[in-house]
């Protein structure tokens, strides 16, 4: 006999009752009053769950819940009870506290990445040529103005850069570049997806009387469109963001913390080594132009005064940048396997 | 034996006395569900989430109780993942577009804006209406133009105002979510008051300034140490010191504020003839209690949240108390429509939160 709360069907009316097994048959009793006889597999069993008894649930919406909140039914089936038993397993849950972390990081470091760069060589020509333009009509309503600078220091520069492509053999149908004013950006260049590389004119200013270091910095970011850097950062980005919306779900705000710093430090981690791809990119060129590493050491070397006297322009290009020394260090050692 | 199913007037006395919300549920079953839920989740790629969802839920409605008789949560696993799949469909096409076309992202983001208000209304509905307490369901019955209203042409004239229509929109929007719910086929009334959320808006707003004043202060006085040690060092240490007590203090802020409003709302809430409530959280202990909770979470990189989260709930459900009325007996369920999680999932996903408590 056991005892609990009997439910009417779609209705708030409880009866104190009790619960009489015989054979496979289940009586419900108020007093003497029968409220409900039927066979045990008429019925269905809620699910185990830790401090809560399980319920009785008749064809018609009735429910019986047994008071005795530790109460199972002899005829209740042990799948239900697996998830339970594993909950409340101290070995499986001091698995799971390693395991988490590791499925993680694998997830976010190395799944997420692979599909990424997966996604990046299926990409349509047409779709990296609008990523770009697109991003650049954004861009330049945003942080960019038109170049101040005079007509010949805008065509030094051009001409450093149409000199640049033929050496390279790149075409310069793909490959154009813009000067802009900027005082988000202070003296930086960048490059976008289709081909578009912008040089602020604070840039092309201090830059004026190192036409090398300049030709280098250029290189870089050729390096960038060649290796379809910032298609695999968007990439990167809208894998991550899709694996992570489909994690947190459940996970609330902790798992939200966790997975975007994740995020965020795998992004840093990736645009670094995105910066040392273009470094060697603008070292094998540059060998091939007949220059060789310790130019492009120099040339880095010009920036580092330049970082002394004009610290505060110079702070932003470093700062998504690796470390300058170290670019010097790798690019004097650096010996481009032709 | 038989208590309630004899005419409500012999119960009378036994139910107009207040009877008091229980939570029942530990830290200790609940860090079991939660960190199996989180691995079978990672191990399935996702898939499990809907599982775990479910599970957590009916965790937590089946150890609430009133009157000696518990909460049920009714969706099941498949309902979630349907709604979940469709959603996160939703955002790889968002995600995919604003990343590669970013002009299109931006556009699609205001079509979404527009999407909200539908979005809040299925999930308020799919919520309730897989809420049970005694055989009946609740639901949820507002209607879209209301939503909108609410949701975001309010909000944003807000902004035109610097905000300080903020604190009635709120109240605009905490009177359209709780007067649209029904038990069964009988509805919530609330009456709610502008100028309570104008009082805990500036509270927390002066209380906020004065934190961030001392903390100021604090730091300009740290900052003075900070400048003889090796520099690297030190920042990162003024960091790890910034982020734990950020969090603290807009938790503590965050407590007060809700609890506030949480209690003006139950105090003024009532279902006809059914249920009075009664709610009396101290804001300064709930704010304590919230913001403890963050740095316990942010100290043990999440382990703590299964205790926390148990702890909340505690306390919540130890602040208040429902008056069961006579006519609790004689609730009828209406008929209830079909089922779709898609709308509370695509919220979730999109990160349009939306809290009953």
């Amino acid at each position: 006999m056991i005892r609990g709360y009997f439910y009417q069907p779609s209705s708030s009316r409880v009866q104190e009752a009790v619960a009489r097994l015989s054979g496979n048959r289940v009586a419900i009793y108020t007093g003497d009053e029968c409220l409900r006889e039927t066979m045990q597999d008429t019925l269905s069993v809620s699910a185990h769950l830790p401090g809560q008894a399980s319920e009785l649930t008749f064809t018609d919406g009735a429910r019986f819940v047994p008071l005795d909140v530790t109460h199972r039914w002899s005829f209740q089936s042990g799948k239900s009870s697996l998830l339970a038993s594993l909950e409340s397993n101290l070995v499986l849950i001091v698995c799971a506290l390693v395991a988490t972390p590791v499925l993680l990081y694998a997830l976010l470091f190395k799944l997420v990445p692979e599909i990424a760069v997966t996604a990046v060589e299926a990409m349509p020509d047409a779709v990296v040529e609008q990523m770009g333009q697109q991003s650049m009509v954004l861009i330049e309503r945003a942080a960019l103005s038109p170049s101040e600078l005079s007509a010949e220091q805008q065509q030094a520069v051009r001409d450093l850069w149409q000199d640049t492509l033929a050496q390279l053999d790149l075409s310069a149908d793909k490959y154009r570049i813009d000067v802009y004013r900027s005082d988000h950006f202070g003296a930086n260049a960048f490059a976008l997806p289709h081909g578009q590389v912008v040089v602020t004119d604070e840039l092309a200013l201090l830059l004026a009387e190192h036409p090398n270091a300049l030709r280098a910095i250029l290189l870089h970011e050729i390096g960038h469109v060649e290796r379809m850097h910032s298609v695999r950062l968007a990439s990167q980005a809208a894998v991550a963001s899709i694996a992570i919306a489909m994690l947190i779900g459940d996970m609330d705000i902790v798992a939200e913390v966790v997975l975007g710093s994740g995020s965020a430090l795998m992004d840093l981690q990736f645009s670094q080594n995105m910066e040392w791809e273009a470094d060697n990119y603008a070292l094998v060129q540059l060998a091939r132009l007949g220059y060789s590493g310790e130019d492009f050491a120099q040339a880095l070397e010009s920036l580092v005064s330049l970082d002394e006297d004009e610290e505060h322009s110079w702070l932003k290009y470093l700062s998504t940048h690796p470390s300058l020394q170290e670019r010097i260090e790798h690019a004097r050692t650096h010996t481009p396997a032709l | 034996m038989d208590s309630t199913s004899t005419p409500a007037a012999a119960e009378a006395a036994s139910h107009s006395t207040p009877s008091q919300l229980q939570f029942t549920g530990n830290g200790k079953e609940y860090f079991g569900i939660w960190i199996v839920n989180m691995l079978l989740t990672l191990v399935t790629l996702g898939i499990y989430s809907a599982w775990a969802t479910v599970r957590t839920k009916q965790y937590f409605y089946g150890h609430t109780l009133l009157d000696g008789h518990r909460f049920d949560y009714l969706a099941t696993p498949i309902q979630i993942l349907k709604g979940r799949l469709l959603a996160v469909g939703l955002f790889v096409i968002y995600s995919v577009v604003s990343s590669y076309f970013p002009l299109v992202g931006a556009i699609m983001a205001f079509a979404l804006v527009l999407l909200v208000p539908w979005m809040i209304n299925q999930g308020l509905k799919f919520s309730m209406r897989m809420t049970r307490y005694r055989n009946i369901r609740f639901a949820f019955k507002g209607n879209l133009g209301e939503a909108m209203v609410n949701f975001v042409v309010l909000p944003f004239v807000s902004i035109f105002t610097l905000y300080l229509l903020m604190p009635w929109v709120l109240k605009r929007i905490d009177a359209y979510i709780h007067s649209n719910i029904r038990y069964g086929d009988k509805p919530v009334q609330v009456q709610l008051e502008g100028k309570e959320y104008y009082a805990a808006a500036l509270l927390v707003m002066l209380l906020g300034i004065l934190v961030m004043m001392l903390l100021g202060l604090a730091f300009k006085l740290a900052g003075g140490i900070n400048m003889n040690p090796d520099e690297l060092g030190s920042v990162n240490f003024g960091m790890f010191l910034i982020v734990p007590l950020y969090l603290f203090v807009i938790s503590a802020l965050q407590g007060i504020y809700q609890a506030l409003i949480r209690n003006h709302i139950l105090n003024n809430a009532q279902i006809e003839d059914v249920a009075e409530f009664k709610s009396t959280l101290a804001p300064q202990r709930y704010a304590l209690i919230l913001a403890t909770n963050a740095m316990a979470i942010v100290l043990t990189a999440g382990l703590a949240f299964p205790w926390a989260k148990v702890r909340k709930v505690k306390a919540l459900a130890q602040a208040t108390q429902v008056v069961v009325l006579p006519g609790a007996d004689q609730v009828l369920d209406t008929a209830q429509q079909a089922d779709s999680s898609f709308a509370e999932e695509a919220a979730n996903v999109f990160d349009v939160d939306i809290s009953l408590t």
